[in-house]
């Protein structure tokens, strides 16, 4: 597991990523509750937007690796491509569900009021592994860190608006609504409304599906090995 | 750019399209989330046939897919051309164009309710694009194969081209030596022999008393030279060849050649020049004033031929102008290869008229023969 081990401290040693991966998860926990909107606590509403945010910073430790040419490297060397990307994937979901087992149950001790933690943290759950995925595929179109990087700045606040992690879908047009379905941001602002209306367990399940089936058709489309 | 040639990009451009056209047909629709799910879960199978080449039972995965997830939605009746085009891809159009078929038949017997008025010929264009990107594939494939092929032909030829031109060269190089063999072994039996014994007749002669004895010593040294002078002068008239060689070949070829007037200037020992490299450098001379004669409106035309320890090197420069469209014939290719295959160079340069350069190493004798040996 040595590029497992490796890929945890290289996810560490940019100062950038040290503060994003520390201090952003606890500062979301102080963040105030909405009046009539929206149904968690703003830090808990904007926390998928930070998991897309995390992920991509994540992630770009592959876009380096096969820009400096490790990727091909690793093609002559005793590991394989797959071994090495699920150490990668592996490395940064552990990151991952880290930040929502602090942001979630850091919320619980502090009493913030999230209604069902423990399904919330399900929720999130999921959704940082679609994000990881989103991120992977988004990476593998690329070939520079910086390019990658700033057009998926764009994309998240696009998936943010559209899914309704931004502001309330109520206020968009019905078209809209029925395209916000598309994007896996809808679909994590659904679950985070069954966690404050409390539903049936199906919907919940339908949603966690539908979140997992987003993160296998990105890791298929993602996982490809490109050596330039 | 390539990419773009590739009829595979429009496979995979065509399959998530329709996955493109699914959901479209999903948000225009009042449809539920289980036809969502559906499209998801085609989107799978697209996605995994673009990273993979997935079997042709995968296609019954389509087709359950749509025949388990129910109600039954317009998406299911959309969906259903995925695997018609999947099957017409891998050369199962029959079962294709029966499931076309089945589809229109249930469809016109209103056991299927589509909405969509137009669904079977939408099916039969999925069918019919399925069989020509099949088509295309298969005479891409046939093609690449030909060209694979001839590829191999033709370095087949090229390296049985170098091996005969070494052949040659090795030849040229075994006639050499069979012929210093046989002069040798000529010398040393007649020649060589007559003289020693002529030697030792003088150095017996130091010594004989009987003037008599010393007498007949003195002939017997005379008798040997002059069957030595004999032997030699046959030796010598019968090895001279007849036919010109070497430089006074070039000379022949040069003033034979009554098109332009051609100075020929050379320098150095020809003496170091091989047999063969004189047939690679007659080969040169000839084409090149053969271009000259052919192409070229020059009229003084430069011949140089250099020897030295290492190299010969010869030149043929032509003052003439040249066409923007000219380009090596095939003789000068062949030159190039023959010069390359005993380790020379020949460069043609169209700076200031036509200029063609033919570089060979010399080899020294016993650079040549431990080369032979080691053959």
């Amino acid at each position: 597991m040595t590029v497992f081990k490796f890929s945890l401290k290289r996810s560490f040693s940019n100062k950038t990523n040290l503060l994003l991966l520390t201090l952003f998860p606890i500062a979301f926990i102080f963040f105030p509750e909405g009046e009539y909107w929206p149904v968690l606590p703003y830090g808990y509403q904007y926390f998928g937007i930070v998991l897309l945010f995390i992920s991509i910073r994540l992630t770009t430790i592959i876009l380096v690796d096969r820009a400096k040419g490790v990727v091909k490297r690793l093609a002559v060397a005793p590991i394989s491509y797959g071994s090495y990307l699920c150490q990668n994937l592996l490395a940064f979901s552990v990151i991952l569900v880290m930040q929502c087992a602090i942001v979630v149950y850091g919320g619980v001790l502090l009493g913030v009021e999230l209604y069902q933690p423990h399904w919330l943290m399900l929720l999130y759950v999921s959704f940082s592994f679609t994000s990881l995925a989103i991120a992977l595929a988004w990476i593998s179109i690329f070939r520079s860190k910086e390019s990658a990087f700033l057009i998926y700045m764009s994309l998240v606040t696009l998936l943010a608006i559209l899914g309704g992690l931004l502001m309330p879908l109520q206020i968009f047009p019905e078209a809209l609504i029925r395209i916000a379905v598309l994007f896996p941001t809808y679909w994590l602002n659904q679950g985070m409304s069954w966690i404050a209306s409390e539903g049936p367990v199906g919907d919940f399940i339908l949603i966690n599906g539908v979140l997992w089936l987003y993160t296998i058709i990105f890791m298929i489309l993602g996982s490809t090995r490109k050596i330039h | 750019m390539k990419a773009i040639k590739e009829p595979t990009l429009y496979i995979h451009g065509w399959r998530f399209l329709q996955i493109g056209l699914l959901m479209h047909v999903w948000i225009v629709g009042d449809l539920g989330f289980r036809a969502f799910i559906l499209i998801l879960l085609l989107l799978i199978l697209t996605s995994l046939r673009w990273r993979f080449r997935l079997p042709v039972w995968s296609v019954l995965l389509d087709v359950l897919l749509c025949l388990l997830l129910f109600p039954y939605t317009d998406i299911h009746y959309v969906a259903l051309a995925i695997p018609m085009f999947e099957l017409a891809l891998r050369g199962k159009w029959m079962l294709s164009l029966l499931l076309v078929a089945g589809f229109s038949l249930l469809h016109a017997l209103h056991v299927i309710d589509s909405t969509i008025d137009l669904i079977f010929w939408y099916h039969l264009h999925a069918f019919l694009f399925g069989c020509f990107s099949w088509l295309t594939i298969k005479s891409q494939q046939s093609y690449k194969r030909e060209a694979d092929e001839q590829r191999k032909a033709r370095a087949e030829l090229e390296r049985i081209k170098m091996d005969l031109l070494e052949a040659n060269h090795s030849a040229i190089h075994h006639a050499e030596l069979m012929e210093r063999y046989r002069i040798s072994r000529q010398l040393h039996d007649h020649l060589g022999h007559d003289l020693t014994g002529a030697l030792l007749a003088t150095q017996a002669y130091e010594y004989v008393k009987d003037s008599e004895e010393g007498d007949k010593l003195l002939a017997e040294v005379r008798q040997r030279l002059e069957r030595s002078t004999v032997s030699l002068r046959e030796a010598v008239h019968n090895v001279t060849p007849t036919a010109m060689i070497g430089v006074e070949r070039l000379d022949y070829i040069i003033s034979s050649f009554q098109h332009k007037d051609i100075a020929f200037y050379k320098s150095g020992d020809m003496l170091l020049v091989s047999a063969y490299m004189w047939g690679l450098l007659e080969a040169c001379l000839k084409e090149a004033l053969t271009n000259v004669a052919r192409h070229s409106d020059a009229t003084k035309v430069k011949v140089d031929l250099q020897v030295t320890e290492s190299i010969v090197r010869l030149s043929i420069h032509d003052y003439g102008s040249v066409t923007a469209g000219s380009h090596e014939g095939s003789g000068l290719r062949g030159l190039k290869l023959r010069a390359r295959s005993i380790g020379g160079s020949l460069s043609v340069n169209r700076q200031d008229g036509f200029l063609v350069v033919c570089v060979i190493p010399i080899e020294k004798v016993g650079e040549a023969d431990e080369a032979t040996n080691r053959r």
